[in-house]
């Protein structure tokens, strides 16, 4: 193999001689430490000659690649215990350090020595042991970390395909651990780490010398302008010592800051040898070599871009034949651009080749059970191009040699995303794939934000930050909830838990106790948790560098660190996870009785869960929550419509779909990409109403005006937030363009009474909820008996001697409530047959629970009139025909 | 601990330099090669969840240093800060932390024979935190024990 590229070379040089600057010394201390083998040491050395090895024979230095590797063999051996080190052996292996280090420094014409005595001698150690082995069992095993050496080793140079065709060191016996070794290896390394070092260009260095000296040049004329009181001269020196302390900061950010070329540097060679292995012809275009990144960032971003590279080359360029059929050049090509952009540095990986097909992809995630068939359906085309980072996806048909073993997108996502960074990707079908590698300059300083909270400031990394909420006085009462003794916060429909910094990190806050000031939420996001930060202020979005905190103030889990701010003062970095799990006993305890805490803000309410939504702004309108089966986003260009019916193509089937506009006086709908759907259940039929904009989930507890607007399929309506709010009567809305949906049922009950209408008892405490039920029952044809509470209705029963046939009842009333009247109901043996039905605004296990204990037969929510219907209709009928004896149990969870 | 007092009696020069300084009513001393600098009382950032016995944490250059307030370690009662109050930067195992003490004293050489091992207590401290007294012509110091009094487990 030609030798080409001398920057390589040169590059490899100084990578090997820095791998092999301690070899001496590391030898001789594992030969002093004889049968004692420290296992860390030998494996460092190992790596070393490893890399070497391949870097040779990635480069054509087969010389230096043999020897590697003959070193490599005894080493392995010595590793795993199977060859004690001795002066002899050892003597060996430092004549072979010496061999390849000559040999290194003279890459180019290595090619030309003859190693053979040296290897000879290598394998003469080798052989020799195995004799020794067999005669004179080893005394030490290895050590069962070897295992986990592996990986390590086949990771040690990824990049290089020679790496891969090296067997694997195999630790034979790994079994026969032996209780010396591992406690040998448990004891500190026998010489010191060696701390890893970074190479400065001289002109960098000298620049460096030069500001210190300038420095020392400002200290002293500051010092005398401030001896000799002399204004003039105190400017001066504060001017020179503002100037060299910028220049000599950014020097020193100099020294740390290394061209990305050193990473690209071994592209050209992997997309060449990759290409010709494929079959396929391809080139790489490389630009902004030049470009700096933190030293950090250059060591990390390596294997990651490696494997986009090599996946454009086996996944996205075609083979030429391909090519030439779709009209392009046969020659594929991969471009890897280097940019700094917005203080970040991006890095662009783009092919021109088949680009990746996003039906493909859906199907393919659906195949895995990774996303569902809804997801799937409204996915655009560049979400599901982005699956391919999803874990557990991997994109190659067929693995190959190359690309799709062990690691997937997801890895290298995962692992750009450890450096603070970001992937994203473009892909269009025939034309190419672009992949975008956003990265931080640096990882020492991190984007924050900077908080006040008791009188200090505190930073909270922008990367746990989805947004900030400020609710100005007024608006504290109405979106601040308490569950128990949890806050909540209503933010666009759902409850988002909050946490008080102050609270959790026991500091006195200034502004929270008082009323008129607005309240600061910050929506925090961790992998696991996300709820709102309350904190007494928001200052600015800094930069800040991470200090680590002392080892005294390691129990504090709500910190992740501290900061200087410009001000010189210490800032403390929260840890927003920390702070998760330190509220957590709030947090879970929410969670947990939810139900509970739910059925206690009814209990004291006496209120409704209504779904809010508008269609325009003066337009509002509630559904009762207990109706809703569950809610949809749709697109608005998958409503069809089909003669004045729109339809949605749904899950395999056309969902009907009612609209406001359609039946009430209102204000058309607007237009817009994508609506919300709450669908419902008429009997078995599914049925959808279509809410331009969801406002909000709110328990409502005001009285609802029956009277105001009186039109079919509205209920009533109140006043909420200062808007006047239509409740909603999907039921009647629905009958009024699809009569035909009820006429079944109605016939249905027809048959079943033939015993003449039944007789209901209706107890219900508000009227309009007591005038709703009824008119449901009255339009069914049954008599109904209404009363307003728990207490009149038992009155009604024991003392009236009314007879009736069911009785439905709220469950919170005054004087009596539901539970206790239905506990009457059982214990008296006149009317323990009479089925009992409960109403709820909203049902909850809970409730369900104490229910089945006291003895109801089934659970409605107040506004499905669907289901309490048929639930009246099934007990009435069961009962008449088990001869009012055994009525049957049926209780079922309401509403769903 | 112990072990390596007496190590240090031996092969030690045989002057020690202490630098004394007060902590409410008692003398203590460190040894001077164990004080990095001595500092005002800087502007402390209270660290919230943090041990009783930790002040907060001070810009020192650029490094985030934990200040302890010796008095509480000692079990005695917190103090304010005074204008003599002052910060001794130490060098605990590579970490660098603040004391804070109520006033400081001289810097005084003892004849490492003249110190001798710790009473039960001193002045209501408990003795693990000393490693020695030195009986001096006016009054008593006690040589800290730094490792001890600055365990994490305190």
């Amino acid at each position: 193999m030609a030798i080409e590229d001398e920057e390589l070379i040169g590059e490899f040089i100084v990578e090997s001689n820095e791998h092999l600057a301690d070899i001496e010394n590391q030898l001789l201390a594992i030969e002093e430490g004889g049968a004692n083998i420290d296992v860390d040491l030998v494996n460092k050395i190992f790596r070393g000659v490893h890399s070497i090895k391949g870097a040779a024979g990635f480069l054509g230095l087969a010389t230096i690649k043999e020897l590697a590797h003959s070193l490599e063999n005894v080493l392995n051996k010595v590793r795993s215990g199977e060859l004690i080190p001795t002066p002899d052996n050892t003597n060996v292996m430092l004549r072979a350090g010496d061999t390849l280090r000559v040999l290194v420094n003279d890459a180019l014409n290595s090619n030309g020595v003859d190693v053979s005595d040296r290897i000879a001698d290598l394998s003469r150690v080798l052989e020799e042991d195995v004799e020794l082995a067999t005669v004179d069992p080893p005394t030490a095993g290895s050590t069962p970390g070897d295992d986990e050496v592996t990986p390590e080793l086949m990771s040690a140079n990824p990049a290089d395909p020679a790496a891969s065709v090296v067997p694997t060191p195999n630790p034979t016996r790994a079994s026969e651990a032996s209780p010396a070794v591992s406690e040998a290896s448990n004891k500190p390394p026998a010489t010191t780490s060696v701390e890893s070092s970074i190479r400065v260009p001289v002109g960098v260095l000298d620049q460096l010398m030069n500001l210190a000296g300038e420095l020392v040049l400002s200290r002293n004329q500051l010092m005398q302008a401030v001896a000799s009181h002399e204004r003039m001269g105190l400017d001066a020196a504060a001017a020179d010592l503002d100037q060299v302390t910028s220049s000599l900061q950014e020097a020193i950010m100099q020294t740390r800051m290394q061209p990305i070329g050193s990473v690209f540097g071994k592209f050209p060679r992997i997309v060449r040898d990759l290409s010709s292995q494929l079959g396929k012809q391809c080139k790489i275009e490389i630009e902004g070599k030049e470009v700096e990144v933190d030293k950090t960032i250059v060591e990390a971003i390596g294997d990651p871009l490696t494997h986009l590279i090599r996946n454009s080359v086996d996944h996205g360029v075609e083979s030429p034949d391909e090519r030439t059929a779709n009209k392009k050049t046969p020659e594929g090509t991969v471009w890897l651009r280097a940019f700094h952009k917005a203080g970040k540095v991006c890095i662009e990986i783009q092919d021109d080749g088949a680009g990746i097909n996003p039906e493909r992809l859906k199907s393919k995630a659906l195949e895995k059970g990774l996303i569902s068939t809804d997801r799937a359906e409204q996915m655009s085309d560049r979400e599901a191009v982005r699956l391919i980072f999803h874990p557990g996806f991997s994109t190659a048909e067929k693995v190959s040699d190359v690309s799709g073993r062990g690691v997937g997108m997801d890895v290298v996502r995962t692992n750009i995303e450890k450096l603070g960074g970001h992937v994203d990707i473009d892909s269009e079908v025939g034309v190419g794939t672009n992949i975008r590698v956003t990265l931080p300059l640096t990882l020492a300083i991190i984007p924050s934000m900077i908080v006040k909270c008791g009188g200090d400031q505190f930073a909270l990394p922008q990367a746990n930050i989805a947004e900030l909420v400020r609710l100005r006085p007024g608006e504290v009462a109405s979106r601040i909830d308490r569950v128990k003794s949890a806050e909540v916060l209503r933010l666009r429909g759902a409850l988002l838990p909050l946490v008080r910094l102050d609270a959790s990190l026991d500091v006195h806050s200034e502004v929270l106790g008082q009323s008129d000031a607005p309240m600061n939420i910050i929506v925090v996001e961790t992998g696991q948790v996300r709820y709102g930060l309350i904190v007494d202020g928001i200052h600015d979005s800094e930069e800040i560098v991470v200090k680590p905190l002392g080892v005294h103030l390691k129990g504090c889990n709500c910190l992740a660190g501290a900061t200087i701010l410009g001000n010189g003062r210490v800032a403390l970095i929260l840890d927003a996870a920390g702070i998760a799990s330190t509220a957590g006993v709030q947090l879970t305890h929410e969670a947990s009785d939810d139900s509970d805490a739910q059925h206690e803000v009814v209990a004291q309410n006496n209120s409704q869960a209504l779904l809010l939504f508008s269609s325009d702004p003066a337009d509002r309108f509630a559904v009762p929550m207990g109706v809703v089966a569950r809610l949809e986003r749709v697109r608005s260009d998958q409503i069809d419509t089909v003669g004045d019916q729109e339809l949605l193509q749904y899950r395999g089937m056309s969902l009907p779909l009612l609209a406001v506009e359609d039946h009430l006086r209102v204000n058309p709908r607007p237009k817009v990409d994508c609506v919300y759907v709450i669908v419902f259940t008429i009997g078995d039929r599914e049925v959808g109403l279509i809410a331009p904009h969801l406002d909000d989930i709110r328990e409502i507890s005001c009285e609802i005006d029956p009277v105001t607007f009186q039109e079919p399929g509205v209920a009533g309506s109140m006043v909420i937030d200062e808007r006047a709010t239509r409740l909603l009567d999907l039921f009647e809305l629905a009958e009024i363009t699809h009569p035909q949906w009820f006429a079944d049922a109605r016939e249905d009950n027809d048959q079943g009474d033939d015993a003449g209408p039944g007789r209901i008892l209706l107890a219900e405490d508000s009227s309009f909820f007591r005038r709703q039920v009824a008119g449901f029952f009255k339009n069914e044809g049954y008599d109904t008996f209404e009363y307003e509470d728990g207490l009149e209705a038992w009155k009604a029963l024991t003392e009236e001697k009314l007879e009736i046939d069911l009785i439905v009842t709220d469950i919170e009333m005054p004087n009596m409530d539901g539970f206790q009247l239905c506990q009457n109901v059982r214990s008296n043996p006149k009317l323990q047959h009479v089925p009992v039905v409960a109403l709820t605004s909203l049902s909850s296990d809970s409730d369900v629970d104490r229910g089945r204990q006291v003895g109801f037969d089934d659970y409605q929510v107040k506004m499905h009139r669907e289901n309490l219907i048929r639930s009246v209709r099934n007990l009435l009928s069961s009962t008449r025909a088990n001869s009012k004896s055994n009525p049957k149990r049926q209780l079922a969870n309401a509403g769903s | 601990m112990n072990t390596e007092a007496v190590i240090n009696n031996q092969v030690g020069a045989a002057e020690l330099q202490l630098a004394t300084f007060y902590v409410g009513e008692l003398l203590l001393g460190l040894e001077i090669d164990q004080v990095q600098e001595i500092n005002r009382c800087l502007d402390v950032t209270v660290v919230p969840h943090a041990p009783d016995w930790v002040r907060g944490v001070i810009n020192l250059r650029g490094d985030v240093v934990t200040v302890i307030d010796l008095r509480t370690v000692l079990g005695l009662e917190r103090g304010t800060v005074t204008k003599d109050s002052r910060n001794l930067i130490v060098n605990v195992s590579g970490e660098l932390v603040g004391l804070c003490v109520d006033r400081i004293a001289d810097i005084i050489a003892v004849s490492r024979g003249d110190v001798i091992p710790p009473p039960p207590n001193i002045g209501a401290v408990d003795e693990r935190f000393f490693s020695g007294v030195f009986t001096g012509k006016n009054d008593i110091v006690a040589v800290l024990n730094l490792q001890e009094a600055l365990e994490v487990e305190n």
